[in-house]
């Protein structure tokens, strides 16, 4: 007599429950506002974080079962909203831009000051009637959240999407118009190009995934917290 | 233009796949799960087809708090039409089988007794899909029940969904409780216009307190408030007490504190989060609403709440439902292997093989003889092969399970 078969329970491959958290930050100019705020939070990475030449992408952290990725500032958001990392450190220029339904901004961390603008050529700022725009043609990183703005105002914005350097794109022609950061407007300047209007103004946050504020709410919850109290104290200092 | 590769055929559009082995007996087995829980509760299923005339399918159910038009608008905005060649009407693929079953029990069940317990499962498709989920056709599966507005019968629903998430294997479990009519009811008690309210909404959806910088200083309070008090139900409930909220608004938060403790008390294992401002994705609803999480996984594994169903005197009726994803679902169970199947040997005797399947064998009949059964028996993806009447195991290194 063949006995039964296995039951299909015991063929099922015990599932590995992973309970770390990731903290997404971004490279770049932001990071170095950044860090004195992750370490008065009580985060600090490993020594591989601070170096140059290691091509680490991931980092362990003095937290046990908090990681660190490093990734560029679009990406905060996308890994955040897709729970690919809980926490993060995004400018609200990329949170308006992506608006991610899955993303909780539950604080200003007050670091990365600066701002979105329109901008043109000195003498088209000089005789240009914004009020008679129908159409305009803009080059920016930011198409979703220029074309809301100007679609807001009664105007239909054509983006064309760049990476970088937008200031090289009414000289040469490619479109009168930028939609970019400025922060002193030396660039701007430098350029040629007058800054006409100001989209918002930006700062980072420390974002939260919604998920893992619902299914982590005390740890995640106790983020928040912390980075708060750190952000409290360097208010005061 | 380039010529058709060999491989165009198998491309699909958008958002649309094939489910393959193992995957797409494992989601069938899950819906059954789901349904056999809600029929153990008394909750009886009903099947409305795939497409139906758009004006239905639009204003099938509920107005609640004036939204009506809006929930319309985006409802058809999600679906796909075609046009009936025999009616001449306007037709449109179901965008989500609530409204359908609201359809059901108010018209061709008015007549049975209240409240009404409903059970659906089915496919549906939407025009686009998700950052989050991607799919455009998807298996949703659910209950309703229609026709009691107590809170008796909302702790019924949100523990049967806890049950059937639980028993299809989910590992940390947690339910988020929202009061989507808190936030709209003080807007009218604060008397703020249109854009303030909108504005209001928006942060607490994001959670952003630097968004309310702006606000007066009494609504900033309680919207702040609202805001912390968002988290699990130890540390959040007594933030929620202390908002200071009159009226209706006040009320509402009772309801919202009296049902998570009675299914606190109820479902003990279920981890509950609160979530007071939350009101995105719950515009229609008109008491609590809520959503399943699990860690790890990204997005809600199910959601529901209560709602009114339109009649068609005229009047409404209360409902209470959970409707649960399998697209979301299938990404937080354990993987599924596949069920053990035995190769029987061409010429194996057809008694043999009733025998072997009456016990619980799935079996695999070799069609012709040959030299190496095992490897056919691998080719076919069998887990065991019979030889000599016992079952060899194919997949481990352990050697037969004996008789």
């Amino acid at each position: 007599m063949v006995s039964v078969p296995p039951a299909q329970s015991e063929l099922i491959s015990a599932d590995q429950p992973q309970s770390d958290l990731v903290l997404a930050l971004p490279k770049g100019r932001i990071l170095q506002e950044a860090m004195p705020l992750v370490r008065a939070a009580g985060i600090e990475p490993e020594a591989a974080f601070d170096d140059p030449g290691s091509r680490k992408l991931q980092f362990d952290t003095n937290i046990p079962g908090l990681r660190i990725i490093r990734v560029r500032a679009f990406d905060v958001a996308t890994f955040v909203a897709f729970g690919a990392a809980h926490l993060g450190i995004a400018g609200n220029d990329v949170l308006m831009e992506f608006d991610y339904p899955e993303i909780y901004a539950p604080l200003d961390l007050k670091i990365g000051h600066c701002r979105l603008s329109l901008a043109e050529p000195e003498d088209l700022a000089r005789e240009d009637d914004p009020q008679s725009w129908s159409h305009v043609r803009v080059a920016t990183k930011y198409p979703n959240l220029t074309g809301r703005y100007f679609a807001a105002r009664g105007v239909q914005a054509e983006c064309v999407k760049l990476n970088g350097a937008m200031e090289l794109a009414p000289a040469l022609g490619l479109c009168p118009r930028i939609v970019d950061l400025v922060s002193t407007g030396s660039t701007l300047r430098a350029n040629g190009l007058r800054e006409v209007a100001v989209l918002t103004q930006i700062t980072s946050r420390l974002i939260v995934n919604r998920a893992a504020f619902k299914t982590y709410p005390d740890q995640v919850g106790g983020w928040v917290e912390r980075f708060q109290t750190a952000l409290g104290a360097a208010d005061a200092a | 233009m380039t010529a058709p590769g060999p491989f165009q055929r198998a491309l699909l559009p958008e958002g649309l796949r094939d489910d393959l082995p193992p995957w797409a007996e494992h989601e069938a087995h899950m819906v059954d799960r789901l349904m056999s829980v809600a029929a153990g509760r008394g909750y009886r299923r009903v099947a409305p087809p795939l497409v139906e005339f758009e004006d239905s399918l639009i204003t099938a159910s509920g107005q609640g708090q004036g939204q009506g038009q809006g929930q319309s608008q985006s409802r058809s905005q999600s679906m796909f039409r075609l046009l009936d060649p025999v009616s001449q009407k306007m037709m449109a693929v179901r965008s989500d089988m609530t409204l359908q079953v609201a359809r059901i029990a108010t018209s061709r069940m008015a007549g049975q007794g209240r409240p009404l317990r409903l059970s659906y499962a089915g496919h549906v498709l939407r025009v686009r899909g998700t950052q989050l989920r991607p799919a455009r056709q998807f298996r949703q599966a659910g209950v309703e029940l229609i026709g009691s507005d107590a809170l008796e019968a909302d702790l019924e629903v949100i523990a049967l969904a806890a049950e059937a998430l639980t028993d299809l294997g989910i590992k940390g479990l947690s339910v988020d409780l929202v009061s989507p009519t808190l936030v709209p009811s003080l807007a009218r008690q604060l008397a703020l216009d249109l854009s303030t309210t909108e504005a209001a909404r928006r942060a607490l959806d994001a959670k952003d307190i630097a968004a309310l910088a702006g606000f007066d200083k009494t609504v900033r309070d309680i919207l702040t408030g609202l805001m912390q008090a968002a988290g699990s139900l130890d540390s959040a409930l007594p933030k929620l007490e202390r908002v200071s909220l009159d009226g209706q608004a006040a009320r509402i938060r009772d309801t919202l504190v009296t049902l998570a403790r009675a299914l606190k008390e109820r479902v003990p294992d279920l981890k509950i989060t609160i979530d007071p401002g939350e009101c995105r994705g719950f515009e229609f609803h008109t008491g609590v609403g809520f959503a399943f999480f699990a860690p790890h996984v990204s997005g809600e594994l199910g959601r529901g709440g209560r709602y009114q169903v339109a009649c068609p005197d005229g009047g409404q009726e209360s409902a209470v439902g959970f409707s649960m994803y399998l697209d979301s679902l299938l990404r937080a169970v354990p993987v599924p292997v596949e069920h053990p199947r035995i190769y029987l040997p061409f010429g194996t005797g057809q008694e043999e093989a009733r025998r072997l399947r009456s016990i619980g064998w799935r079996t695999v009949y070799g069609l012709v003889s040959v030299s190496d059964p095992a490897a056919a028996a691998r080719a076919e993806g069998c887990t065991h092969l019979y030889e000599h009447g016992v079952a060899l195991s194919l997949t481990a290194d352990d050697e037969a399970s004996e008789e």
